[in-house]
């Protein structure tokens, strides 16, 4: 394949491309940045060069995120409810309760099916000294990006029709159905037919392309807090001919602006009373409240332990070597040698509040340095993965050349068993040499292909 | 199932795409009449245009003069008035932007692409001519697309209401400014006068239908047909038909009857429009005739969004 793209020759190659780019701007595919001021709508760069995945190894990230969505939903069980971890010492207490994310309003709250985390986007880099892959971090509070691999394999699909044709790749279109039947059975109300919604924070964020895309492959009503209203503890959305019940929310709003009245008290995109309607049972949804006690960047370090601790199995896929800047002594080590360390904020997402040691200058450095004196329970570190790199169109030199490349696979979690659709989203640093892959930092996107077989 | 959010998204996209269409063809129709005008009638034809978008003041705090120049400038692109074209294009696109999961994605792609269209032709700093062609092709695609792609539920009347709604007011407001200048404003050539008649047909695309029914250009007719005419897609008349027929779908009311405000209104205005004549119109005054009209078009848009979009909850 990446031969067959090497050997096209460029002008082709240069009008597909534009093609894909036009597609995807007649269709609206942006995201938005918000770091210019006032939120610019721009297109979430594309390469057209597909990364592909032998099957025997998908079959073994498969397994190992199966395992590890399955143990965090464990851990969220436990941790608001029994609370045996912290009994049996295997995760000092108060690391849990200083999470930025952990919520005392869940405690002893029985959610629907005990399920906690129904979506999770687990990030995979690969190390290229090993050809191992590694979890980055956890995603459990509304991770987004699905939409990405479902439009690139479209793209790519009209794109490059023949290629699919030799190519055995594995599809992926089928993850809004097992999305919408997740959300169909977390429905308190029994009957054949729940109403379904997907809360979004509005059109300024910058996932709501997203947010649309899912409501509409799903069949369900998109709504804001403002078309959402509680009465008597149970949420209804404003229709024209008056309210309707609503038995699911798809929540892709954070905990801290879900409820006024709970949370944060600024929050225009909640919806007051939210969480008495969930406390009382008459509302499903989908994260459950307060996982973010389950993707902290400090309690990743002990996700291995979980899976030992719930599930008695050895951890499929490894962790990244992490510092807990909490500890003194890892804190000391840390501080020794920021420059050759990544630190990351524990709350934080998106590549916000991050230090690349090793590109940093000396006083980004040093202000870090203060920073994690000042907080050292907020901060972690690990060292800079040389991560894999894979094959990518320059438009500088018109070829193809080798740029670092992530991985996040979606899996969706129905109580029982870990689904995940075949790839994810690769995400690739399009700058020759940078190893930052964010769309809000300047990466960009690539196809992910498992195969059917290994060639 | 509809919510109000999403009902009122697509009355104002067909709000603002019909009002994008119409400023774009009084734009066009006034440029071309004048390419064949003695240079001293000038001001008098631009001013009036102005007048129509109800933009007025705004305007003169922007510009000295009304000019060929200047009302292209204020009428498409600027952002100092909220109704030139590409605001309306603009907001069009936001509202579309954010219930795009409810409209078809030929939808969606048409008016984003008008969006992108229009930048593209602002950036290349194209003529007016070609600018308001692009707008009034885009209006018509969008009706077309509209047409063939969207299910004939609640959705599609809130947006035919918008459509609608929006076209008799601009049908009336054009024909009063018209109307206005022409008849009780300074004295021109009949010639001329002539001329600015038929531009009125033309920017509402009636000048063919005119032409087969009276041949003579007199103000009356022309009144009568933008008033009174049951068959053409431009009169006030047939487009409150619509409003009545749109509305009724979305409350269940049967013809005759009504359940809100917002039917009332409307289908007392179209009955009237039905037996009205245009000499008892004329004999009470033309202009009065039209500032109800354009009142009651006003207040009509108001009670939809009270009784459908925005009303109150006690939780």
């Amino acid at each position: 394949m990446y031969e067959k793209l090497a050997n096209m020759p460029l002008e082709i190659f240069e009008e597909r491309r534009k093609l894909a780019d036009l597609s995807y701007l007649v269709q609206g595919i942006t995201f938005t940045v918000y770091s210019d001021g006032r939120g610019t709508e721009r297109l979430f760069p594309f390469d057209l060069v597909p990364r592909i995945i032998p099957r025997s190894e998908w079959d073994t990230i498969e397994r190992g995120l199966a395992q590890r969505v399955t143990a965090l939903n464990l851990y969220l069980q436990d941790i608001y409810g029994p609370q045996r971890i912290l009994k049996d010492k295997i995760i000092p207490r108060n690391l849990v309760y200083s999470c930025k994310h952990f919520r005392r309003e869940m405690v002893g709250l029985q959610v629907p099916r005990d399920i906690y985390v129904h979506i999770a986007g687990i990030d995979l880099v690969r190390d290229s000294r090993t050809g191992q892959y590694l979890v980055l971090e956890d995603n459990a509070r509304s991770p987004s990006g699905i939409s990405y691999v479902l439009e690139n394999r479209l793209v790519m699909r009209r794109t490059f029709p023949r290629a699919f044709e030799v190519c055995e790749v594995m599809p992926v279109d089928h993850y809004p159905n097992e999305l919408a039947k997740i959300l169909r059975s977390i429905s308190p109300r029994t009957g054949d037919r729940p109403v379904i919604v997907l809360l979004t924070p509005g059109l300024y964020n910058s996932a709501y392309f997203e947010h649309c895309f899912l409501a509409q492959e799903m069949g369900i009503e998109l709504v804001e807090g403002r078309d959402l209203v509680v009465v008597d503890d149970v949420v209804y959305m404003k229709t024209i001919h008056g309210l309707t019940r609503v038995d699911v929310i798809y929540r892709r709003v954070d905990d801290d602006f879900l409820d006024p009245l709970a949370f944060r008290a600024d929050s225009l995109v909640g919806v007051p009373g939210l969480m008495n309607a969930y406390r009382a049972g008459n509302i499903g949804m989908a994260n459950a409240v307060g996982t973010g006690v389950a993707d902290d960047k400090a309690i990743y370090a002990y996700v291995p332990a979980f899976i030992k601790y719930y599930m008695g199995e050895d951890p499929i896929l490894h962790n990244v070597e992490t510092h807990l800047c909490s500890d003194p002594d890892q804190l000391a080590y840390v501080l020794d040698n920021l420059k050759d360390l990544v630190v990351k904020a524990v709350g934080e997402s998106g590549g916000y509040g991050m230090l690349m040691g090793p590109s940093s200058d000396k006083k980004t450095i040093e202000d870090f340095r203060e920073r994690l004196i000042a907080d050292p329970r907020n901060y972690i570190a690990q060292p800079v993965i040389p991560l894999s790199r894979c094959p990518s169109f320059d438009p500088a030199t018109g070829s193809l050349s080798p740029r670092h490349v992530d991985l996040r696979p979606y899996c969706l979690y129905d109580g029982e068993k870990v689904t995940i659709v075949p790839g994810g989203l690769t995400r690739v640093a399009l700058q020759r040499g940078s190893l930052v892959v964010n769309s809000s930092q300047g990466g960009g996107s690539k196809d992910t292909w498992v195969l059917r077989g290994d060639e | 199932m509809m919510l109000s959010r999403i009902a009122d998204s697509l009355f104002w996209i067909g709000r603002y795409m019909e009002r994008a269409d119409n400023t774009a063809r009084i734009l066009d129709v006034n440029y071309h009449m004048l390419l064949e005008q003695p240079p001293d009638t000038y001001k008098l034809r631009w001013d009036p245009l102005i007048t129509v978008t109800g933009e007025r003041t705004r305007f003169y705090q922007k510009y000295d003069e009304a000019v060929a120049r200047t009302a292209f400038d204020f009428l498409g692109y600027s952002e100092d008035n909220p109704n030139s074209i590409a605001q309306c294009i603009i907001r069009a696109r936001e509202n579309a932007r954010t219930i795009r999961d409810r409209i078809s994605r030929e939808l969606w792609e048409d008016i984003n692409g008008l969006y992108h269209k229009i930048n593209r032709l602002r950036d290349e700093g194209e003529d007016l001519a070609r600018f308001c062609d692009a707008v009034k092709r885009g209006g018509h695609r969008f009706h077309g697309v509209c047409d063939a792609t969207l299910p004939r539920d609640d959705g599609w009347h809130f947006l035919q209401a918008g459509c609608v709604l929006e076209r008799a007011e601009m049908t009336a407001r054009i024909l009063d400014v018209h109307y206005h200048q022409l008849l009780e404003g300074p004295q021109i050539l009949n010639e001329a006068r002539s001329h600015a008649w038929m531009a009125v047909l033309k920017s509402v695309a009636a000048y063919e239908f005119y032409k087969r029914q009276y041949t003579q250009i007199e103000p009356e007719k022309v009144a009568e047909l933008l008033l009174l005419d049951s068959r053409h897609p431009r009169s006030v008349r047939f487009n409150l038909g619509l409003l009545q027929n749109s509305l009724y779908a979305i409350s269940g009311s049967v013809p005759g009857t009504y359940t809100n405000e917002a039917e009332r209104l409307t289908g007392r205005t179209h009955e009237q429009l039905t037996y009205d004549s245009i000499d008892e119109i004329f004999a009470g005054g033309l202009h009065n005739y039209l500032e109800e009209l354009q009142v009651t078009c006003r207040t009509i848009g108001a009670q939809i969004t009270e009784t459908y979009l925005y009303y109150a909850v006690s939780a």
